[in-house]
């Protein structure tokens, strides 16, 4: 599902003006990165996805609808959510009810809740769990169970926010690989993160934002690759991207594999030389 | 300065030990990282440490863990507190609340201890020096970002002067700018030398650049001990779930290509990084 | 200081101890309770209250808290009061009720003497930390437990507010419909309620032994940054106002018998 936002500014109560005038459309179907330091204004902006905020000017159009006309519940339904925080939204005695409530409230048939609930608990990895309590989970786990919930709503879009704090690596390899299996299936995935490396395994495309501007927008391979923006954004660029630049290798790579082909190219390279 | 000889311990209602037969000794002065997956028992390790487990938690113990000349699970909260000071993630539940400046924040455990006012400000001055917090002391606590708030609870911690800093993932919930400025204090901890400090970290690359000893846990165990720079590099660590830096992964990766002869350590930071492939 | 009426300023009023500024608003509130009429109570409010916050350089605040709370009793009691009470002089007629001169009288009377009893309470909050209240108070017995416990409140309830934000948004973007009649309302608290109370009941675990490994609960004399300036002058004075209050107290009720 396609998302556009059309000249978007957006200022809180308190006078922080959050986004200052945001042109960035998204197409079907593409897994972008949003980095940024805390306060650049990325949750802000994907707060105006489902209408949790709506903006001072401008307009935020998701598929065919303007968002302007419809209600949270409603854009729900499109825009799925998961918060940072686990313990900001469990509150059910057994799992599995947990990942039902949001189905629920989108009006899905008991079966399709059944199945999608079920299917969601598959794929983090908590299947085993149905019937515990959420509270009973640890911490990591909660997580992933809030996860599962937004999962279960079966939504075209899908916003996280740091989906990998808290996880050990197989925790982030799981969750990566959950993104990768819905992007290939043609979700539309906005992943912020401040997890360099872990958006450069995954995402597509990274747009970085600082002080309520878009600095910078495109392929992973190119932002990533550039130090000094990342540095200007209070980023870290991401481990490979370091080393490439420290041998002061031609290019950023931002997998192990594709490291190792750089490397090796270049050391035949230099060796002939 | 630490001695854990065979500790096991049970939280409450649970039949799996959350920490099973743990043997370790950690000389004074000494920077140990903490590394293993998710409920493998690094914070229970913690909880250990500082004596919540088992006067907080309750549940059963079995074994010795001794901290300086303290017998941790049989001394009360009350003794310890000074002693063995504990940092864990959320930064924000880690400020009193009961105090309105970052210099009366500071202040608060002093207090309790009953040190004279003259001896309390001046390790609050001395520890607003040390942690970069001179600019912020009379701001609220409440008011301050999440790097600048681990920052005070670190400093908080770090005036009551005790013997051993346990560290429980301080900056998984900060952002980049959070988390550089509090290893930067690490950094300067383990440069300063002297105060021996426990740090559980999922950041390896951060770990590797001041950590003298890493041990790995496991399903409650300690299953790798040594120096950072070893344990960090050894692939078993992929299999244990705790993962590698991707200098450490490329480095492998490019070795098995025989591109790099296999005798040469693999590196663990940027700079060893840069060396192995030069 | 963030959460508080706090105005910082160094002027006499301030430097005052806290409780002996507390003896002076528990006066206040004896004052407010016994002084016989209107006019007692107007004057003692404009001789004592107005220029001790001068003094204390607070004038201004002072007096615009004392409008905004205060305005609202003034009208409501005028009016209840004014057409209630019966009497003998009426002022106004309206829709068959009549406000009587003996009426507003006697709703200005209790309107001010709220305003007494609340002025005391203001000179108080915007010129005393609430810390060095608390610390005073501590000193002369009160729990510690307490004193922290009023402290975090002031700090710690904006905090509990953008939770609840966070949890509506959170519970929002998972399809809650939340504008709804009166009567599905009811189905709402669950999901908004239970990860509040979940997720503090977590925050209060972490909060509890971050405040152990502060040495909080260790037994013993505790100490304080902050310095508590008394004099004997400022013991003897509250000895005064104790005595002060007592006799207004028995003053008050010896009139209340007599007549």
């Amino acid at each position: 599902m396609k998302l556009s936002f059309e000249g978007v500014f957006f200022t809180y109560s308190t006078g922080v003006r959050a986004l200052d005038g945001i042109d960035l459309s998204i197409g079907s179907g593409e897994f972008v990165a949003i980095v940024g330091e805390n306060g650049a204004g990325k949750t802000t902006l994907v707060k105006l996805l489902n209408g949790l905020l709506r903006p001072d000017g401008g307009k935020v159009v998701v598929g065919n609808w303007d968002t302007a006309e419809y209600s949270t519940a409603q854009l729900a339904g499109r825009v799925g959510f998961l918060f940072q925080n686990p313990d900001e939204q469990l509150f059910e005695r057994a799992v599995q009810r947990e990942v039902a409530f949001g189905p629920r409230n989108l009006g899905f048939s008991e079966r399709k809740i059944a199945s999608k609930s079920m299917s969601a608990l598959k794929t983090v990895g908590l299947a085993d769990h149905a019937e515990d309590n959420p509270y009973d989970l640890a911490p990591f786990e909660r997580k992933l169970l809030a996860l599962a919930a937004t999962l279960a709503m079966d939504t075209p879009v899908l916003v996280l926010d740091e989906p990998s704090i808290g996880q050990d690596a197989a925790g982030r390899r799981r969750i990566g690989r959950i993104l990768r299996e819905l992007h290939t299936m043609g979700s539309t995935i906005l992943l912020i993160s401040h997890d360099l490396d872990f958006c450069a395994e995954y995402a597509e495309r990274a747009v970085v934002m600082a002080n309520g501007h878009i600095l910078a927008d495109g392929l992973v391979e190119k932002i990533f690759a550039q130090n000094d923006l990342l540095q200007r954004a209070a980023v870290f660029p991401p481990q490979l991207v370091r080393l490439a630049q420290a041998l002061k290798m031609p290019t950023a790579p931002l997998k192990v594999d594709q490291f190792v082909n750089a490397y090796s190219q270049w050391h035949r390279r230099k060796k002939r030389a | 300065m630490i001695r854990i000889k065979d500790f096991c311990y049970w939280y409450p209602g649970q039949d799996q030990p959350a920490l099973d037969g743990i043997d370790l000794e950690i000389p004074e002065g000494q920077f140990c990282g903490v590394v293993g997956p998710n409920g493998a028992g690094k914070s229970t390790l913690c909880y250990a440490l500082s004596g919540f487990a088992p006067h907080f938690f309750h549940g059963t113990w079995e074994g010795e863990l001794q901290v300086g000349k303290r017998d941790v699970p049989r001394s009360t909260l009350g003794e310890l507190a000074g002693e063995i000071g504990l940092v864990f993630q959320n930064s924000f539940n880690q400020i009193s609340g009961a105090r309105f400046t970052v210099r009366e924040e500071i202040a608060f455990g002093l207090e309790n201890l009953g040190l004279k006012r003259k001896e309390i400000e001046r390790r609050v001055e001395e520890t607003l020096a040390l942690i970069d917090l001179e600019a912020l002391a009379e701001r609220s606590p409440f008011a301050l970002s999440g790097g600048q708030q681990q920052r005070v609870a670190i400093a908080s911690i770090l005036a009551m002067q005790p013997k051993l800093l346990v560290l429980d993932e301080p900056t998984s919930q900060l952002d980049p700018r959070g988390t550089q400025e509090v290893f930067k204090i690490l950094d300067k901890l383990a440069g300063r030398g002297g105060t021996t400090v426990v740090l559980v970290e999922h950041k390896l690359e951060w770990l590797a650049a001041f950590a003298d000893r890493v041990i790995t846990f496991s399903q409650g165990r300690i299953v790798l001990d040594g120096s950072a720079k070893k344990i960090l590099a050894d692939e078993k660590l992929l299999k244990l779930g705790v993962g590698q830096t991707q200098f450490t992964q490329a480095a492998a990766a490019v070795q098995k290509k025989k591109f790099i002869p296999r005798s040469r350590p693999l590196p663990v930071t940027l700079k060893q990084a840069q060396k192995f492939f030069e | 200081m963030h959460g508080t009426l706090f105005v910082s300023g160094n002027s006499g009023l301030h430097r005052l101890h806290p409780l002996t500024k507390l003896a002076l608003t528990f006066l206040f509130l004896v004052f407010a309770a016994t002084l016989p009429n209107l006019l007692w109570l107007l004057a003692a409010f404009v001789i004592l209250l107005v220029p001790m916050s001068a003094w204390g350089g607070l004038l201004r605040p002072f007096l615009r808290s004392c409008l905004v709370v205060i305005t609202p009793f003034v009208i409501s009691l005028s009016i209840i009061q004014g057409f209630f009470t019966p009497g003998e002089t009426p002022l106004f007629h309206l829709a068959g009720f009549v406000l009587t001169g003996e009426g507003l009288l006697a709703g200005l009377t209790v309107a001010s003497r709220i305003l007494m009893a609340l002025g005391g309470a203001l000179l108080l909050m915007l010129s005393t930390r609430p810390d060095m209240l608390m610390l005073a108070l501590t000193r002369s017995g009160l729990p510690g437990s307490l004193a922290y416990v009023v402290l975090t409140s002031i700090q710690i309830f904006p905090r509990f507010q953008e939770r609840a934000q966070v949890i509506l948004e959170a519970q929002q973007a998972r399809g809650l419909e939340i504008k709804v009649n009166i009567f599905k309302r009811l189905r709402l608290l669950v999901p908004l309620m239970g990860p509040l109370v979940l997720s503090s009941i977590v925050d209060v675990e972490e909060r509890a032994m971050a405040l152990e490994a502060r040495a909080f609960s260790r037994p013993g004399r505790k100490t304080s940054l902050l310095a508590l300036a008394d004099s004997p002058g400022q013991h003897l004075a509250r000895w005064g106002l104790l005595l002060l209050m007592l006799a207004l107290i028995g003053w008050s009720i010896w009139r209340a018998i007599s007549s």
